[in-house]
């Protein structure tokens, strides 16, 4: 007969593990094609998804430009401060 | 007007020299205010492990405005943020001292000859990074919006900010135009 985990074995929030996510702010400083060139660089996007990614930025004040674990977030948010982007990380708030 | 080209499969740029003046004192200030090479000048650790280690028990927030844009918190957080900080802004902080001091050096063989000419095979990525963290500096300073090209054309000549913007200004055409070979 296959057991079943008791109720408190079973953490919701924990086995869905929200990733987390880095964030690209827009400033009035960092020139379009220069955000647009460091994320082609960083994150390997095409120029296409780089550029919509950049309008995103300056259209709508942030973008999400990279999820994953929060090493990874940070690992990016580092390259992006040494790239001069304006960069946050913390827990996806979607479910 | 000065410019950057591609020769071959490197890039080259080419200086007055006034604009390697510029430049060079821009790069001087900068690295004056990221504090040269010592990364930990600005904490005090009486923690024996943190010593052991060079790791600084606590890096505090800059109150420099232009030091936290170019060294930002990572987190809204405040703890977290500061947390993050402790691990790794000397890393920052000496990345950006390193791309400074290649471009101040390829900037010196100009200054000391006393004549303008062609830096050959410099290093786009670092004058690229070197440029953005000097706009940076520079726009903190000068409060650069949306409007602020608007603001400078109509600035009398007289106006002692006037040459701070154009060299803001100038800095960021040069930027472009390194981007529109990179790119």
């Amino acid at each position: 007969m296959a057991k079943t985990l008791t109720k408190d074995q079973v953490n919701i929030s924990e086995l869905i593990d929200r990733p987390w996510i880095t964030i690209v702010w827009d400033d009035p400083v960092n020139l379009m094609t220069y955000v647009t060139h460091v994320f082609i660089k960083l994150f390997g996007f095409s120029k296409e998804r780089a550029h919509e990614l950049m309008m995103q930025v300056h259209d709508e004040g942030r973008a999400v430009v990279s999820t994953g674990t929060r090493e990874e977030m940070e690992r990016d948010v580092q390259r992006l401060h040494e790239h001069g982007l304006w960069a946050t990380l913390q827990r996806d708030d979607k479910i | 007007m000065s410019s950057f080209e591609k020769v071959g499969d490197g890039f080259s740029l080419d200086l007055t020299l006034d604009e390697a003046n510029i430049l060079i004192n821009l790069v001087e200030q900068l690295l004056e205010l990221l504090g040269e090479g010592d990364f930990f000048h600005h904490y005090d650790s009486s923690d024996p492990l943190a010593q052991l280690l060079a790791m600084p028990s606590e890096i505090v927030t800059p109150d420099d405005p232009v030091l936290l844009r170019l060294l930002p918190n990572a987190y809204a957080d405040p703890e977290a943020a500061s947390d993050f900080r402790r691990y790794t802004e000397p890393q920052l902080r000496g990345a950006k001292q390193k791309n400074l001091r290649l471009v101040r050096e390829e900037l010196t063989i100009l200054v000391d000859e006393n004549h303008g000419g062609v830096i050959e095979e410099l290093n786009a990525d670092v004058w690229l990074k070197a440029l953005n963290d000097l706009r940076i500096a520079l726009s903190v300073r000068l409060e650069i919006d949306e409007t602020s090209f608007d603001k400078f054309e109509m600035l009398p000549d007289e106006d002692p900010q006037k040459p701070v913007y154009a060299v803001y200004f100038w800095l960021g055409w040069l930027q472009e135009n390194l981007l529109g070979l990179l790119l």
